[in-house]
């Protein structure tokens, strides 16, 4: 993008790439208004089979989950330069089409099948929403593109369908991040060490706060800890006061609470939960989403000392490769990489590794790859399970503090729990919930 | 902790709650219920208006000035001003036309849009929050709950904004003018009020408190790009419960949402969105014009 | 130069000639259907896109059968959207298994889908007779309110999983099987197929509507819409009118949720959301509400619209911008709407053409410069122009 000066062509092509990756706000004032202006925009609609490998990005980039779209933006940005910079795949550079979603299958599907038939594109990856995931995943099938998921995390999408009633697992959905089946297996390791009988929950009104809860209970129950459940609260997704289920948690008195609130949603329920005195009442609260992508604007932290979990930490593992992608991005954007910037990042060199590997763009081959593939990225070195397609990544649970060298929450101490697929089958044989794994 | 009673009775704390959501739902509503009770116009940007103020003031204090009340005022008045263009630009076209109303409506709707994505454009995607002001920055206990005091100094505004208003509309020639136009827009035209400009001064002056709503809000919830989304909504329902237009309808109304969003999780679970909707309803079916009606009301 | 005013000529007296041969409305529709036909065979894509369309087309129209002909405005109209996507996508998901049994694996998908379709419209009409009857007696404003608010309701019905029935926030997973009849396959979801299938379900409930509002029904609804106290002189029911409209209304909207939920594959809690309410009207004032045709009109600049956005990538990342400022411009600068719009376009290009022929070339530009201002500068000059009249 960067280095091919020349003909008008090329000229008509970067503008296209530049304005698709996004960037920055700055170049798409300077897009868009060049953009406009050139009859020579026409150029990017044509289907860009002229080589090279181009993905479709299906992420949120509207409404009250726009922050992930954001995020993940910034990740596959960086791998887009990285790679092309680096020669690109089989020498040809590579390019992402990024599609909103808008958060609503209808949307998504439409938007889907537009970046296959319309640009042509060689593979999928993003989703944010679990519902979304679930609608599209028949979908990809039938199209037969692959869809690599780095965000949405219902254990559903890669439980192989049948197994249960909501499983949609299939041969082309792959997930390269931890689900939400393997953070509760952390969480529920976390909760059986502590010094707490009594738990329970404030989630989002949705399926994320339900199976979250689910999970938890399974996990803790399959390893045969002495806990109770006590009590539940789901508050509506963009709730402006949380107050009223503070208060009932708070009037339950239990030792440990669970969330999984997130986004703008979690920013208000920590600033109302301090006022009412939450952190004095509740001797643990485990924050499942509550490190990464959540992190405000104003940098407002989770309190130190809770325990908060994340798919991906840019301090772990201590490999030359994260503490690389960490450098570059802090360098490249002023903060540290979230768990869905790296999600993103790592999508474009699991289709470089599977392309190179299937030395072609052919949608079976380059899911052939994908199966089973074991892989190395700033998350660690993992592999994907062969029945499930899901990364067999560790999860991730610590202590919130604050860094001042990076200004910035991290988990320290942070503890890693590598994952068996069988050994998670087992704690969850008593329950009606697949693994996922 | 105190061991808590077996039974979850409504409390005075509950009662706090509820109030202080009421307070600053009225804050957002009364603009809405101004603006149709004399305009006609169903603002749909009137939620991100509130957002808007909120955005301003947190700019305010955390960048420019480190003073609440003029970051409070600068959020009002900023979104008063947009107010002023959107009224004067796209709305005031349309007063005359056959099927005005549902115009305005979409207009409104286009100018959510437009504002959310420039939100994203100038503050990003990502959650802020604001400080409450030093001065009020300590806890108060009532019936074994803690608050912070600046969640009572809103409860409080909410209340001096509601009498303000009041004195102002009954008690000021400009109120009169107002009441009269809103009751018969003809005949306050003959007798020679300027309603064009009338219309904008109403119009800011609803933009205004929307603005200085979310201002006010900033310190007690997060601020991103949807903040406005659920609010309006919420603003609807009041303004119906309260009756379309009426001031102290929709301060009511407001305390009753506020209220039930406090106290009606407690007893059925999860019904956060059904309460206030079988609430409007309800009011719809027996009483339509809502509980109070007119302006001055 | 001269090829461009040729190829003119040769539409304009294409035109010409049609309409002196007495070219009806039959031959245009064979025209029409020839049209879809062929599109069929196009890309992939814009005959995914264009079923969406008509599926959205139909959710406008009978939207507008009730706000364009009784005057009522349904903000709650995602109801009855959801309503059939629902009934479809649970009897497809709870009767399948059974409906193989009782009627044979092959043709039990086809059988399903058809039992699935009358589950949904059957439902809608379970939800509409009771919240249309309660509803009607209000007008204006607050039927928009209690709509908006019976809409919600059902929304907030649909993602509490009432008897795990309707699944949650994830929604209903819709899968159309593979149909064998006398040892040929296919497949109803398949793109083509789907499309067909869709055409015949949509044209026919347009001409239905079409055929409501000019029958005695449909006078009696116009003139409800002018003036309800007069014609509840006339000794009309008026509410009993508003009703049976709201239901018919209602049972057509039900069609297009059924639709939808067989090309998406999905029935969603977001069918239900107000903001799927919100499209119908969207549409229908963008396409104009006076006009029969408007909320088709609509319902594709809706859709096209978004299409076109979502190819610009640098349009794509801020789409919503966009959207808006369209919405914005439409509603100001085309009073009756797109399809007023299109008409007053035809008239204009009438009147260029009259120029034309007048004096040429020249004339024909100074006409079109002069006219296009002046349409410009109404808009801004209209507000002073009422304030000069009123003082």
């Amino acid at each position: 993008m960067i280095e091919e000066p020349g003909t008008i062509q090329n000229n008509e092509n970067a503008a296209c790439g530049s304005a698709g990756s996004g960037v920055d706000r700055r170049s798409f004032l300077k897009a868009t208004g060049a953009g406009l202006a050139a009859t020579g925009l026409a150029g990017c609609l044509g289907d860009d089979d002229g080589g090279g490998l181009t993905l479709g990005a299906v992420y949120i980039f509207s409404g009250f989950a726009s922050l992930y779209g954001d995020e993940a933006e910034r990740g596959y940005e960086l791998a887009v330069e990285e790679i092309n910079e680096d020669g690109g795949i089989d020498g040809e550079d590579v390019e992402v089409i990024a599609r909103d979603t808008e958060g609503d299958a209808d949307t998504a599907i439409r938007q889907m099948t537009s970046l296959i038939e319309e640009e042509g594109v060689d593979g999928l990856f993003g989703l944010d929403s679990s519902g979304v995931a679930q609608a599209m995943a028949p979908q990809v099938a039938e199209q037969q593109v692959p869809l690599m998921v780095t965000h949405a995390a219902t254990p559903f999408l890669t439980s192989p369908e049948g197994e249960h009633d909501n499983s949609v697992g299939n041969e082309w959905v792959f997930r390269n991040c931890n689900s939400l089946s393997i953070d509760m297996y952390g969480a529920a390791q976390v909760a059986a060490e502590l010094d707490a009988e009594e738990w329970a929950t404030i989630g989002p009104d949705y399926a994320f706060g339900y199976e979250t809860w689910d999970y938890f209970q399974a996990y803790l129950e399959g390893l045969g800890a002495d806990v109770e459940f006590t009590d539940e609260q789901y508050p509506g997704l963009e709730t402006s006061d949380y107050t009223p289920y503070i208060s009932a948690i708070i009037d339950a008195e239990p030792d440990g609470v669970i969330t999984p609130l997130w986004g703008a949603d979690l920013t208000t329920f920590l600033g109302q939960a301090d006022e009412a005195g939450w952190f004095d009442a509740i001797e643990y609260t485990l924050f499942s989403v509550g490190m990464g992508t959540d992190l405000p604007a104003d940098g407002s932290p989770l309190p130190e000392g809770q325990h908060a979990s994340t798919r991906y930490d840019p301090f772990v593992p201590e490999t030359e490769e994260n503490e690389t992608f960490r450098e570059t991005y802090y360098e490249e954007y002023d903060t540290l990489p979230t768990y869905n910037a790296e999600g993103a990042y790592r999508a474009l060199y699991l289709y470089r590794e599977a392309v190179e590997e299937a030395g072609s763009t052919d949608h079976d081959e380059v899911r052939e790859a994908f199966t089973g593939m074991e892989h190395s990225g700033p998350v660690g070195e993992y592999h994907f399970d062969e029945e499930t397609n899901q990364a067999v990544v560790p999860a991730i649970w610590g202590t919130v503090s604050q860094d001042e060298e990076w200004e910035s929450n991290v988990l320290d101490p942070v503890e890693v729990y590598d994952v068996d697929a069988d050994e998670l089958d087992e704690l969850l044989a008593d329950s009606e919930l697949p693994s996922g794994v | 902790m105190e061991p808590s009673t077996t039974l979850a009775f409504v409390g005075l704390a509950d009662v706090v709650i509820g109030l202080s959501l009421g307070s600053r739902l009225f804050l957002i509503a009364v603009g809405l219920s101004l603006i149709f009770g004399v305009l006609g116009v169903l603002n749909f940007a009137h939620g991100a208006f509130y957002m808007i103020g909120a955005y301003v003031a947190l700019t305010v204090t955390n960048q420019l000035i480190d003073n609440f009340w003029i970051a409070v005022v600068a959020g009002a008045l900023a979104v008063g001003l947009i107010g002023v263009l959107i009224e004067v630009g796209t709305i005031r076209p349309l007063y005359e036309r056959a099927e005005g109303e549902l115009d305005q409506l979409i207009v409104t709707f286009g100018f959510v849009l437009v504002i959310h994505e420039a939100v994203r454009f100038v503050w990003g995607s990502q959650p802020y929050s604001m400080d409450a002001p030093a001065s009020l920055a300590f806890s108060v206990s009532i019936a074994g709950s803690t608050f912070s005091a600046y969640r009572l100094f809103v409860i409080g505004a909410a209340f001096v904004v509601m009498a303000g208003l009041w004195l102002f509309v009954t008690k000021t020639y400009f109120g009169s003018l107002v009441r009269g136009t809103s009751s018969d827009r003809e005949m306050a035209s003959m007798l020679g009020v300027d309603v064009p400009r009338l219309y904008t001064a109403v119009f800011f002056l609803g933009s205004f408190l929307a603005g200085l709503g979310g201002a006010l809000s900033a310190p007690l919830q997060s601020t991103s790009p949807a903040l406005g989304d659920q609010v309006i909504i919420d603003a609807f329902i009041i303004v119906v419960i309260g009756g379309l237009g009426s001031m102290f309808g929709a301060f009511v109304g407001a305390m009753l949402v506020g209220l039930m969003q406090a106290i009606g999780p407690q007893f059925i679970a999860a019904g956060h969105i059904a309460i206030p909707f079988v609430a409007m309803v309800i009011v719809l079916l027996l009483r339509p014009e809502g509980l109070f009606g007119g302006i001055g009301e | 130069m001269s090829t461009r005013d040729g190829i003119a000529d040769r539409i304009g007296t294409f035109g010409h000639e049609a309409v002196r041969n007495g070219w009806t409305t039959e031959r245009f529709a064979v025209l029409g259907l020839i049209g879809l036909v062929l599109l069929a065979f196009g890309p992939s894509f814009q005959v995914y896109l264009f079923t969406e369309f008509m599926i959205v087309a139909l959710f406008a129209l009978a939207f507008n059968l009730l706000y364009g002909y009784t005057g009522l405005l349904s903000f709650g109209h995602a109801m009855f959207f959801a309503g059939g996507s629902y009934g479809m996508a649970m009897v497809l998901r709870d009767v399948t298994p059974y409906a193989a049994e009782v009627v044979g694996s092959g043709i039990a998908p086809l059988v399903t889908f058809g039992l699935g379709a009358v589950g949904g419209v059957v439902l809608v009409l379970l939800i509409a007779v009771p919240v249309g009857w309660l509803s009607v007696r209000l007008e204006e404003i607050y039927f928009a309110l209690i709509t908006l608010a019976f809409g919600m309701l059902v929304y907030s019905i649909i993602i509490q999983n009432p008897g795990g029935l309707t699944n949650g926030t994830d929604g209903v997973i819709v899968t159309l099987g593979i149909t064998e009849v006398a040892g040929a396959e296919f497949r109803l979801g398949e793109r083509r197929t789907y499309y067909f299938l869709t055409a015949a379900v949509v044209l026919p409930s347009i001409y239905a509507i079409w055929r409501v509002v000019t029958s005695p029904f449909g006078t009696v609804c116009k003139a409800i819409r002018e003036s309800p106290d007069r014609a509840a002189a006339l000794g009309i029911d008026v509410t009993y009118h508003r009703w049976m409209t709201f239901v018919v209304s209602a049972a057509f909207v039900g069609v297009a949720g059924v639709l939808m939920a067989g090309l998406a594959n999905v029935a969603s809690p977001y069918h239900a959301h107000w903001t799927t309410s919100a499209i119908p009207v969207v549409a229908t004032v963008i396409g104009g509400a006076t006009f029969f045709a408007g909320p088709i009109v609509g319902a594709f600049v809706f859709l096209y619209v978004r299409w076109g956005i979502s190819r610009f990538p640098a349009l794509e990342a801020h789409w919503e911008l966009f959207f808006g400022l369209m919405l914005i411009g439409v509603v100001l600068y085309f009073k009756q709407g797109a399809a007023g719009g299109l008409l007053m376009l035809r008239g204009w290009l009438f009147e260029v053409r009259a120029a034309y022929d007048r004096g040429g070339t020249d004339a024909a530009l100074t006409y079109a410069k002069e006219s296009t201002s002046t349409r410009l500068g109404r808009i801004g000059g209209s507000s002073d122009g009422k304030r000069g009249d009123r003082e």
